[in-house]
């Protein structure tokens, strides 16, 4: 017997993967840095020619080249983010957003003027599960794409549950003046940030370089989905930006199901819809109410 | 309880800055898309400048054709090949003496194929008053410039549009009146010719009846899509379902999903490159199977490379790319450059020669002079040539000339198009080799106006 829309909520979970990843990152560093980083797509393609130099170029296995493409894109980012955003720290958010955005245009038209404006593609062999008699099919790149972003979530709520460091970023993120005087270091907890924004999105970045290649705008070109499920999650709240993230994606793909043929390029346009109800609603977004209060 | 209402309030706070400081972020982000592009009408039309540094009608130092380019840009990986020909075409003609005896340059602006952009580059080019003629532009430059277009009076003969807006604009109308003239010429077969040509190869030489199309939302795929449905539909056959989608997108699974869940024998993409290359990687790895067709943009090296293995059976319907002069262009240019050649780039090559003709034709850089000399030296009456240094040598002898290009055989009809045949290709690993063809003369029978 066939699972009504399972195929599509498959194809809804891999997209959500893509965007879950770089939204953690970006809600990490809004939540923490206090800033709306629009050069997170950028640091997202960042991560993809990462993975392609890795695994297409030098010949790396997929897991190293994954490992190899975190770590580059955590110091690039946490670099860039050292000589752009630090020294502006104190100038608050509209500045700092400026600042963001002009960088994004300078590290994408860089990345084009060097790299040039085609994808590079980090190949796999696929193989495809087909499950005829439950109505849909899984390949294992898509298995691989969801386990890694599951992987990333559980090792992120570690992280920010189990150690001091994710613990202190947590307090910083929700009253940084009290974390300072409880003698947290918050310039120690920024550059945690940056590493561990910077490194999801080179997880993201690689991840996209297999399904649609590295190019100059690999990342931005997800870069609305990604504040969308910010926002969606709760601005600030990482988990809030998972759950976000995956109803984005399932979102997208059902909705193909649903519009009249010829218009199922309205797709993404329902997962606004979805966003401006759930604001309507629950105007903190999904879970920001039980992030704040845990 | 205060603290949780302190809370919620820090969190609607924490909401009100996030939204105000993302929208500030997307205005700041569109206004940097608009800066220095828009200027307003004032100082538009007509310019008194003659084109080309001419003075009083004796033999200038120098002609310039005017290149909007997309040298950045969705497009920008077609322009490295488009650049190359022109160049080699300019090589040619200076090798051969140059139009009236000068040196001929081309002034290669980036527009990155957006309209603002395309719009100032042209109006530089007019006003510079350098500038004899203009060599480029998009469909989606021309058509929302047509009336700024016509008003430049400057004429324009582009590689790149297939659009069917094209289809009764442009050219002279077949008259000496220049009161009909509509200013803009191409040298690459129309998506009216190779739309119906596809249509009609699909039903006639392969016997397939019932289609599903998968497209972008591009202007330029939207519409490919609507005119290849219009002819199929036309010819008797019967498009089962559409589906749309929105390019750049990491996946296209679902939207496969929903085009294979109706009956066809076959079914045809309409995507840019990139695009395509993702679609035909997840229809490979959803084992979808059936016959697929492609647009005709997607005949690049590129798409062998990435996936001819993947796509192998696949086919490609196109303009055919080997007009009268193919083989001897495409032996020279194998010499001056490396990039993968393409059909626009062919049409870059044979437009430079229509302009550098229609220039040595007319006698002096006017733009009035120059439009009306670009059918007179590639219509069928006349000698036939395909070098500017063949015409030149002719036009010198004081013969009419007919230029037969390197992609079509450049016989503008009144509305400024060619024709050309359609070759419906299969891609292998190795290549693209040619399925069967349709022949111009049989889509003439076909298409009224054009």
């Amino acid at each position: 017997m066939e699972i009504p829309l399972a195929q599509e909520v498959i194809f809804g979970l891999v997209i959500g993967s893509y965007i879950a990843l770089g939204a953690v990152g970006f809600t990490l560093v809004y939540g923490l840095v206090n800033m709306i980083n629009f050069a997170h797509g950028e640091f997202i393609t960042i991560g993809a020619f990462a993975g392609y130099l890795a695994v297409v170029v030098a010949g790396l296995p997929l897991p190293v080249g994954i490992l190899v493409a975190l770590v580059a894109t955590a110091v690039v980012g946490w670099g860039i983010a050292r000589i752009t955003f630090e020294p502006m720290n104190e100038t608050g958010a509209v500045p700092l957003l400026m600042m963001s955005i002009g960088l994004g245009f300078v590290l994408r038209n860089g990345m084009r003027v060097i790299a040039g404006p085609s994808s590079r593609r980090v190949r796999l062999d696929v193989a495809t599960y087909r499950f005829d008699d439950l109505g849909f099919f899984v390949t294992s790149q898509q298995l691989l794409i969801i386990g890694l972003a599951l992987a990333a979530v559980v090792v992120m709520h570690l992280f920010l549950s189990r150690t001091m460091l994710g613990i202190a970023m947590r307090a910083t993120s929700d009253n940084e003046d009290l974390a300072l005087v409880s003698g947290i270091d918050t310039r120690r907890i920024r550059n945690a940030v940056w590493l561990a924004a910077s490194g999801l999105a080179g997880v993201a970045g690689v991840m996209l370089a297999l399904s649609q290649g590295a190019n100059p705008t690999t990342g931005f070109g997800q870069l609305l989905l990604i504040i969308t499920a910010a926002i969606l999650g709760g601005a600030g709240s990482p988990y809030g930006a998972v759950v976000g993230a995956y109803l984005l994606g399932i979102g997208i793909t059902v909705s193909v199901e649903f519009l009249p043929s010829g218009l199922t390029e309205l797709n993404a346009t329902m997962a606004f819809v979805v966003l401006i109800v759930v604001l309507l609603i629950r105007p903190g977004g999904i879970v920001n109410t039980e992030v704040r209060t845990s | 309880m205060n603290e949780n209402r302190t809370s919620s309030r820090d969190s609607w706070a924490d909401r009100r800055t996030f939204l105000k400081a993302t929208g500030t972020g997307v205005l700041a982000t569109g206004l940097a898309g608009c800066i220095g592009t828009e200027d307003g009408d004032d100082g538009d039309g007509g310019d008194d400048s003659d084109g080309g540094t001419t003075d009083g009608g004796s033999s200038p130092d120098s002609v310039t054709f005017g290149q909007p380019a997309s040298l950045t840009g969705t497009w920008d990986f077609l322009q490295p090949a488009a650049s190359a020909a022109t160049d080699l075409a300019v090589q040619e003609i200076n090798d051969a003496g140059g139009p009236l005896d000068a040196e001929l340059t081309v002034d290669r602006q980036d527009t990155a194929v957006e309209t603002q952009q395309a719009r100032e580059t042209v109006r530089q080019f007019v006003n510079s008053g350098d500038v004899a003629a203009i060599n480029g532009l998009f469909s989606s430059e021309i058509e929302p410039l047509w009336d700024f277009l016509q008003d430049q009076e400057v004429p324009i003969v582009t590689p790149w549009p297939g659009s069917t807006f094209l289809d009764t604009r442009g050219g002279d109308k077949g008259t000496d009146d220049m009161g009909d003239d509509e200013w803009l010429w191409r040298t690459v077969i129309g998506d009216t010719v190779h739309t119906s040509g596809a249509a009609r190869g699909m039903l006639d030489e392969a016997g397939i009846e019932k289609m599903a199309i998968l497209s972008a939302t591009s202007a330029g795929e939207q519409g490919w899509t609507e005119q290849f449905t219009d002819w199929y539909e036309q010819l008797g056959g019967e498009i089962v379902k559409t589906v749309t989608a929105q390019e750049g997108q990491a996946s296209y699974q679902s939207q496969l999903n929903e085009l294979f869940e109706s009956d066809f024998d076959a079914w045809a993409l309409s995507f840019a490159l990139e695009d395509a290359i993702t679609i035909i990687q997840n229809w490979s790895d959803g084992g979808y199977g059936g016959q697929l067709l492609m647009e005709d943009g997607l005949r690049d090296t590129a798409l062998i490379d990435e996936v001819g293995e993947t796509a192998e059976g696949a086919w490609i319907a196109a303009g055919s790319t080997q007009g009268p002069n193919y083989d001897q262009f495409q032996s020279s240019y194998q010499e001056t450059s490396d990039e993968d050649l393409h059909t626009w780039a062919v049409a870059a090559y044979d437009a430079t020669n229509v302009l550098a003709l229609a220039v040595h034709h007319a006698g002096d850089t006017s733009p009035e002079a120059v439009q009306q000399s670009i059918g007179d030296i590639s219509r069928p009456e006349g000698t036939t040539v395909t070098t500017f240094a063949e015409g030149k040598d002719a036009l010198d002898n004081g013969e009419e000339i007919n230029y037969e290009g390197a992609v079509t055989d450049t016989d503008f009809t009144e509305h400024g198009n060619v024709w050309g045949d359609v070759v419906v290709e299969r891609i292998t690993p190795g290549g693209f080799e040619t399925e069967f063809t349709i022949p111009a003369d049989e889509l003439k029978e076909e298409i009224d106006e054009y």
